[in-house]
């Protein structure tokens, strides 16, 4: 493991009952690097992505992420580092409908000790970047499919994480609007350094991925 | 906890949190209800009594003298002897006592229902001083009465006429309406305890049946220690012998025949009932509310919330829920008991209460004491149902704690 590596995965398995769905896999992200896990589905992409973010408990081997081993650690141990070391975007988005843009964006925010305005800042200054100022008030059932998505990674980067786990971001949104989610992520990878590890299975968008990494059957095959 | 995110999931979840509030609501109404009503006929149980200043009233039946001439005692009340009451007097539990002597005066020309009492003791028939409609209240040692407003209009007697009771002559001072204090202890005649023993004491009819010696009388009435009521009453029937009847709240109660004035393991039970059903709403509204909302607790997880981050979070609303349950619960409650303030209940008054002869007309006649039903909501009843509602939405907390906990996000989470 190099001194920049942001996460490593050690002969990582996982079995659900008989089934072993994620089969000895070693993996490892460098800092500010962005890598794609690509493959079809049902071949344990998903799986890996949840046991190396620690919301998953792997059955055999290791997850080291910034520097500090989470096998062993308690739930709420792991939620703690999650809140400060990783952001996530998923498939659906999943924000919160009775929150607005901006509180959506604020969440993880919420049971950190800081005064509201601080966390109203931060999240308009994300949503800002995001080009969605305008639609700061407004709830997720207004806004359009790429929209929510751009709030979603708003959400993901308001703690200022070193990684950001993004399982499927677009595959919800059409081509065109995929396109610029990735040119967000993109950016964000370049310009902010943000470490991303993003599952998808569509070959294609994982090409504008810095390195692609191939699943099949539990295992990582290239 | 967040106040902007509770406020807004309880705001746009309306039908979750209407419902939710409503359930709860009708649970903590209906126990406040429960209760308000039981006391209420508690209270209206003590109202026969109270009228004539007392919380026991006490008299021993006997017989009536065949030949019905001139004073005799009313068979429901014969002489309870002076070593009697002292006895009594000192019992525990005792705070006042009143005495009378009761006496049907059958003259030739006019039957007379005489009460002759303490004038000056405040509990006991003195209460109906403030029921004096016409001339003054009698003064001791000077063969005073007053006459009953009705009695003395159908007779065309008037306020400084003498009259005539079992051969004596007494000077009518003034009318007291009696039907606007009591229904207890009423008369046509009232005068001073000492006139009407001396009645008693000159009465050979009377001595035949039931023999009376100077500072004997016939009706006792006691204010009496609340608490101490029952033993008391067991204790009198222990001096006056079984048969002596012991009017007290408990014994109006019973006759008032309502579930609620029956028992009180009735309004107990249905409390009970009512305090589970509102345990029972609000766990299923917060187990459904965990249930509907899985997804949502895993992103939170999932973004750093901790089990007790998020547990607080919804026990929170759970607390508000609760506490506006609370609110309309008593509302409701307050609403339902105005309503049913304007309720009559009628309390029927034992024949050998009353003291009109039953063989003259109108003596058979069931007499009953009519009232408003006393219904009110006491603060200490409002403020237990409420902070029970709030202690409810508490106690969800530990479903919410093992529910929360199982949820895993990586579960919930794994797109369609």
């Amino acid at each position: 493991m190099s001194k920049s590596t942001i996460l490593a995965g050690e002969e990582l398995s996982k079995k659900y009952g008989a089934l072993e769905v994620v089969k000895g896999v070693s993996i490892s992200v460098d800092a500010g690097e962005f890598v794609c896990l690509v493959g079809k589905s049902g071949c344990g992409k998903t799986t890996l992505l949840s046991l190396l973010s620690g919301l998953e408990r792997p059955t055999k081997g290791d997850v080291v992420l910034n520097g500090k081993k989470i096998n062993g650690s308690s739930e709420d141990e792991l939620a703690l580092f999650r809140r400060q070391n990783v952001g996530f975007i998923f498939q659906s988005f999943n924000l919160i409908p009775t929150l607005s843009a901006w509180e959506n964006v604020a969440l993880p925010l919420f049971p950190v000790k800081m005064t509201g305005e601080e966390r109203k800042r931060r999240a308009t200054e994300l949503l800002t970047q995001m080009e969605l100022g305008h639609r700061m008030d407004h709830l997720p059932s207004a806004l359009s499919g790429g929209e929510k998505q751009r709030v979603a990674i708003a959400r993901a980067l308001v703690n200022r994480p070193k990684i950001i786990f993004a399982d499927e971001p677009t595959g919800n949104l059409d081509s065109a609007t995929g396109d610029a989610i990735m040119d967000i992520l993109n950016r964000l990878n370049t310009k902010e350094g943000v470490a991303i590890l993003m599952v998808t299975h569509e070959v294609e968008l994982a090409k504008k991925a810095e390195r692609l990494v191939r699943m099949h059957d539990g295992e990582v095959i290239s | 906890m967040n106040v902007g995110y509770l406020i807004r999931e309880l705001y746009y979840q309306k039908r979750r949190t209407l419902a939710a509030i409503l359930g709860l609501s009708i649970g903590i109404a209906l126990l406040i209800i429960l209760n308000a009503l039981s006391m209420a006929y508690r209270q209206a149980a003590h109202a026969p009594l109270k009228e004539i200043g007392a919380d026991i009233t006490v008299q021993r039946p006997g017989d009536v003298p065949k030949d019905l001439s001139g004073a005799v005692f009313p068979c429901s009340a014969v002489t309870i002897s002076q070593a009697e009451v002292e006895k009594i007097q000192g019992l525990p539990g005792i705070r006042g006592m009143g005495k009378a002597v009761l006496l049907w005066v059958f003259d030739p020309n006019r039957a007379w229902i005489v009460l002759g009492i303490e004038q000056n003791n405040s509990v006991g028939p003195a209460i109906l001083r403030s029921a004096v409609t016409e001339g003054r209240f009698f003064q001791e040692g000077t063969s005073e009465a007053l006459v009953e407003a009705a009695y003395a209009r159908q007779f065309g007697i008037k306020v400084g006429d003498l009259i005539s009771v079992a051969d004596r002559k007494f000077t009518v001072v003034g009318f007291v309406d009696a039907s606007r204090a009591s229904k207890i202890a009423v008369a046509n005649v009232y005068m001073t305890l000492a006139d009407a023993q001396n009645l008693a004491l000159s009465s050979k009819q009377l001595q035949s049946v039931s023999p009376f010696k100077p500072g004997d009388v016939n009706l006792l009435f006691i204010k009496a220690e609340q608490e101490k009521i029952t033993p008391l009453a067991a204790s009198l029937k222990g001096i006056l012998g079984k048969k002596a009847t012991v009017a007290t709240p408990d014994s109006f109660l019973k006759l008032l025949g309502s579930l609620f004035a029956l028992s009180d393991k009735f309004t107990l039970a249905a409390s009970l009932i009512a305090i589970i059903v509102a345990i029972l709403i609000a766990f299923k509204t917060m187990a459904g509310n965990i249930a509907e909302r899985a997804r949502e607790i895993g992103v939170l997880k999932a973004v750093g919330w901790t089990n007790r981050n998020v547990v607080t979070q919804l026990l929170m609303e759970s607390v508000v829920q609760c506490f506006l349950a609370g609110i309309l619960g008593l509302l409701i409650a307050l609403v339902v008991a105005f309503g049913l303030s304007f309720m009559k209940i009628s309390i029927p008054i034992p024949w050998d209460m009353a003291p009109t002869p039953h063989f003259l007309p109108g003596g058979g006649d069931q007499i009953f004491k009519t009232l408003r039903l006393p219904i009110h909501v006491p603060w200490t009843l409002a403020l237990f149902s409420f902070v029970l509602s709030i202690v409810i939405g508490g106690m969800t907390g530990a479903l919410l704690g093992r529910q929360i906990a199982k949820i895993k996000p990586s579960e919930v989470l794994r797109h369609e």
